[in-house]
């Protein structure tokens, strides 16, 4: 279930056509859904509550009682309105006939709703007039009435509504930060909220806020250690209890997974006489139960026409197709049956129908499945998303799946000829949506601001700490190697800072010799530095930088523009990719290519510049911005400090060459240039890499936004006795002091205060903003 | 008779546990068996918030959480039972009939025992069970005749070894190993039963133990004990008597001197004390239970 979020992104395929669905097909889709969602509800109350379903033999116990998703802590709990589903999502097929078939049912934390969004974006803006012409049916309204559905039922003027992910290992994660944002709601993990006193909170900068809701995307299982599994780290303790209260409103109400078994299919028909009094609208496939001796006997000499399903979930057993079995693997088939019968479930085979896909250069057919989703309509029922997500098998496959490497495909619903007056000639308000108009509805763009969790915090500060460090280390990489490459003699201070930089930062181990004159020392130590550029087994070579910012960006990823994303994927994955062929080709060839390294180096510089580009101008200034920009600055504090005085120990502050490496060090070779042209003294540089107020480098410059920064935080009003800046007033003022008449001694003290500071600074701001790992829940029994 | 249960949980946590949320079953419920006279419990820390809650096995649940940071928890609760004979009623049943009821078919009657019959967290469904419990259900053997031979070939199958399981062992590794604890012997009764598709539950309680000749009764030494509870239906009898308890830790069935404490598929669903602590990355448990008859 979980992949590696430093793994190779799920490559995101989707079909340049969509699947095109007619109105009236549409339209029976439309009921049948509604109608089978109803009756999913009506199931939910009647198991939740009475049994009468039961009690008169119209559900065996073994689908409910004897289903993993029956969850006993919910007995007796009726949510508000009775809406124990707010999300079905139905997968259909289609017969070679053109009739549409329900063929399985997901309720516990349906995916899909993200992905199918992301499609129309896509296929609407490439086909933008066949998209208008063709009255393809909008999606912006139902998403809307999902969370106005939830906020109504709430029953709580100005509700707040979370989303909660199992987090970026999950193979959906994307999904979730995608709906999160386009839905306007913060995006949480189990760890961001609490339960006090039968209330769910939500851990935030500003402190505890309560919430009201939840949109779930975990299983069941995992959503609270203190009475389901106890193993569970991805949820929250004591939510039951608030669920059962009545406090919170979850979508969906956790227990729904036995709706999802195959074999719940073959009671539906009866159980909608039963409840709705209605014959369902929309057939599903035929679909037998075989924990009943009269069906299972019936079904064993069918197997050959079937497909032979699981139950019960976390069986590991795929569904199998019986005409693509030999006699002897139908026998033992039938012999399974015949001993646990009620652990299979079998259902009419239905050939898949094909749908035209785009395949690089030609047409060619794929079999589809298609998933539609009901949400609350607003008035305590449910509508049909108009749309969904068209799932296209691989070549020669007849089984649709996205984790089988199938590809999707935007669905467009076609609406019924618009009934437009004519005399205002005017199509509907629906249709006059333009197709490139924004798709996030007006609404939700009026929420109240949205909270920074405690863990959003901590991942931005950490966010900015890693692209401060990942430049830092990628500058001196260049310089070291710069200067190492130089036809000239290196003078003996600039060589020792360089050593001394290089392995205080650890790009080059201790161990290794300093680069020294001759010139196989200086090969060797440009040797291990190259080597070491993508090491992730030390936690500062520029390829780990590179990771954990990565890292750190995916588990803010709702907050980060998709182009930001991707341009940290194409950075890592690109930079890996050159380090790779940087090794020499055998064990006797030790000629790494100095030039080849730059360019690797150069190349992640540039998108290095676009990222901290995108950090400092496209993203909102909300205290979670703050604490990313604090991170890097205190990142920048930290190293440049230790840059300068390193400069002073090694005398490369009075060396010519040693001069220019450290003003390269601090990104400033242009503005000395303009304004010091060929000066070379203390004053200058003291000038412009501690006391300027203008570049962005220099250490007051850093010191001061540090500190603007802090005030802004929730709880750090300069007046009080905690707050975090107090310090850094003293800090300038030694740092002017101290450059008045530059004594060596003196300014190697302070620039060690400097970078201790930056130290005391990261553990008080975290101390004080983040949750912290090591107080992770465990579970007891006794 | 009349008992006096005492059940200590002691907790000790270093370092301190910043808040806590836990889930007892520890208040005895008055049933077929036995009336409870008195019953108290007491929490420190005092907690915050609390909530007691029947289950949906008719067990009381207690939950509460603490919200403030604290190094030792001591749960302690104090029962007085009044217990009662059993009923001599011992239906003849062919084991077959019970198990056919069991089996679904279209609106066939339904029962609660249904809810038994399935296998659960603790009590997985295993062929080896099924195989041990064979030779007891010799065709159109009575249920309970069938189920106290298998009591019997569990206790002496099994060893009693205190330190060979934990809490969480399940059932199948303690029947391969030859070795557990009552609530291993109970688990693995369980599970034969519902392997020949047969209802039957899981009981927590406690037992009077008898101090050795001529010594004194012992402060904490007994244990909370558990054992199986077999369905077996008989008419005009109400649903509570149609559950027939059986010890397969100490060979016998249930009398007077057991008390019951909660009932449910399996440990995880009568756990006495269950939580979820933010903190307290060592902690130490020390649970003691004394059972004493009181004069009257």
């Amino acid at each position: 279930m979980y992949a590696d979020a430093n793994g190779p992104q799920r490559p995101w395929a989707l079909d340049l056509f969509p699947l095109i669905i007619s109105p009236d097909d549409w339209t029976g889709i439309e009921l049948g859904i509604q109608q089978r969602t109803r009756l999913l509800n009506h199931i939910m109350a009647d198991v939740y509550g009475p049994q009468t379903l039961l009690k008169e033999g119209l559900l065996p116990a073994a689908l409910v009682q004897g289903h993993p998703g029956y969850l006993r802590a919910m007995q007796g709990v009726q949510p508000a309105g009775g809406m124990f589903l707010h999300i079905a999502a139905f997968d259909m097929a289609r017969g070679p006939d053109g009739k549409w078939w329900v063929v399985s049912q997901r309720t516990q934390a349906p995916s899909g709703l993200g992905y199918l969004l992301e499609n129309r974006l896509s296929i609407s803006m490439l086909f933008p007039e066949a998209f208008q012409g063709m009255q393809v049916q909008r999606l912006a309204e139902s998403y809307k009435a999902l969370v106005d559905s939830m906020k109504t039922l709430s029953a709580v003027a100005d509700s707040r509504i979370v989303l909660l992910t199992p987090g970026p290992y999950n193979e959906t994660y994307f999904e979730h930060a995608y709906l999160a944002r386009y839905l306007g709601l913060t995006l949480v993990e189990g760890n961001d909220l609490l339960v006090r006193g039968e209330r769910l909170y939500l851990k935030t900068l500003q402190g505890l806020e309560p919430v009201h809701g939840l949109l779930k995307r975990l299983d069941d299982e995992f959503l609270d250690p203190l009475e389901l599994r106890a193993d569970s780290t991805l949820g929250v303790p004591g939510l039951l209890q608030v669920i059962r209260a009545g406090n919170v409103q979850v979508a969906n109400a956790p227990g729904s997974a036995f709706l999802e078994s195959s074999a719940m299919l073959g009671f539906l028909p009866a159980l909608s006489k039963h409840l709705l009094g209605e014959t369902l609208s929309l057939p599903s496939l035929s679909t037998w139960w075989c924990g009943e001796q009269a069906v299972m006997q019936d079904m064993l000499p069918q197997l050959k026409n079937c497909v032979i399903k699981p139950t019960y979930p976390g069986t590991g057993m795929e569904s199998v197709i019986g005409h693509t079995l030999s006699q002897r693997a139908l026998d033992e088939w039938a012999g399974r049956i015949l001993r646990h019968g009620e652990d299979y479930t079998v259902q009419a085979y239905l050939p898949l129908s094909q749908t035209p896909t785009w395949q690089g250069e030609k047409m060619a057919p794929r079999s589809t499945m298609l998933r539609v989703f009901a949400l609350p309509d607003g008035q305590g029922g449910w509508r049909v998303l108009p749309g969904g997500l068209a799932r296209l098998a691989g070549k020669n496959e007849n089984i649709a799946s996205m984790q089988r490497g199938g590809s999707s495909a935007d669905v467009w619903a076609l609406s019924q000829p618009a009934k437009a007056d004519p005399a205002l000639g005017a199509p509907t308000a629906q249709h006059a949506e333009p197709a490139h108009s924004n798709p996030v509805p007006q609404n939700l763009l009026r929420q109240r601001k949205q909270p920074v969790t405690s863990r959003a915090a901590e991942n931005l500060f950490w966010l900015g700490r890693y692209t401060e460090r990942a430049e830092n280390s990628l500058r001196l990489a260049q310089l070291t190697l710069q200067s190492l490459a130089g036809l000239d003699q290196l003078s003996a201070p600039l060589l020792a800072w360089i050593t001394d930089m290089t392995i205080s930062n650890a790009l080059v181990l201790k161990s290794v010799p300093a680069a020294s004159h001759t010139a196989q020392a200086r090969r060797v130590f440009e040797r291990s530095l190259i080597a070491g550029l993508g090491n992730l087994n030390t936690h500062a070579s520029v390829g780990y930088n590179l990771r954990s910012l990565k890292s750190a960006a995916s588990a803010v990823r709702e907050r980060l523009s998709q182009e930001q994303w991707h341009v940290i994927v194409q950075m890592e994955q690109e930079f890996f990719r050159r380090c790779n062929a940087l090794a020499p080709a055998g064990p006797s060839a030790h000629d790494y290519s100095s030039l080849e390294a730059l360019r690797t180096l150069d190349v992640a510089s540039h998108y290095l510049a676009a990222i901290t580009g995108a950090q400092t101008d496209r993203m909102m200034r909300d205290d979670g911005w703050r604490l990313l920009s604090i991170g890097r600055h205190i990142e920048r504090l930290g190293t440049l400090s230790g840059a300068m005085a390193l400069g002073f120990e090694t005398g490369a502050v009075f060396d010519d060459s040693g001069f220019s490496a450290i003003v390269a060090m601090f990104d400033s070779t242009i503005p000395f240039h303009a304004q010091y042209q060929q000066r070379r003294d203390l004053d200058a540089l003291l000038d412009l890499l501690v006391l300027s107020q203008d570049n962005p480098r220099s250490l007051s410059w850093v010191i001061k936004s540090l500190k603007s920064r802090l005030l802004k935080l929730p709880g750090n009003a300069p007046d009080r006795e905690e707050s975090l800046t107090a310090t850094l007033p003293a800090l300038i003022d030694m740092l002017v002091n101290a450059s008045q008449n530059p004594n060596v001694q003196e300014l190697l003290a302070i620039f060690g205060t400097c970078k201790t500071s930056a130290f005391t600074m990261s553990d008080q701001v975290s101390q004080r903003y983040f949750s912290h790992a090591s107080s992770a829940s465990q579970s007891l029994s006794a | 008779m009349l008992l006096h249960v005492r059940h200590e949980t002691h907790y000790h946590y270093t370092p301190a546990v910043e808040n806590a949320q836990h889930a007892v079953h520890l208040r005895p419920n008055t049933g077929v068996s036995q009336t409870v006279l008195q019953h108290a419990l007491h929490i420190s820390p005092q907690p915050v918030q609390q909530r007691e809650w029947l289950d949906g096995y008719g067990n009381s649940k207690l939950f509460f959480s603490l919200q403030t940071s604290h190094d030792e928890l001591k749960v302690t609760a104090d029962s007085v039972v009044q217990t009662h004979a059993r009923s001599a009623n011992t239906p003849e049943l062919a084991w077959e009939r019970v198990r056919d009821a069991f089996r679904y078919r279209a609106g066939a009657a339904y029962n609660s025992a249904w809810e038994f019959a399935f296998a659960s967290a603790y009590v997985p469904r295993h062929e080896a069970f099924a195989n041990f419990a064979k030779p007891s259900f010799t065709p159109g053997r009575s249920l309970l005749e069938a189920a106290y031979e298998l009591m019997s070939r569990i206790h002496n199958a099994m060893t009693y070894d205190g330190d060979s399981t934990d809490v969480d062992t399940p059932a199948l590794e303690a029947l391969q190993q030859g070795k557990g604890v009552c609530q291993d012997f109970a688990h693995i009764m369980v599970a034969c039963c519902r392997a020949m598709g047969l209802p039957a539950r899981y009981v927590s309680g406690y037992m009077l133990t008898q101090p050795a000749p001529g010594q004194p009764r012992l402060i904490g030494c007994d244990a909370s004990h558990a054992w199986a509870s077999v369905y077996c239906p008989s008419p005009d009898t109400d649903e509570a008597s149609q559950w027939f308890d059986f010890d397969p830790t100490n060979n016998r069935a249930p009398g007077e001197d057991y008390v019951t404490l909660a009932t449910g598929r399996d440990f995880l669903d009568v756990s006495p004390l269950r939580g979820v602590i933010r903190g307290g990355a060592q902690h130490t448990l020390d649970v003691a239970v004394t059972v004493t008859p009181i004069e009257t």
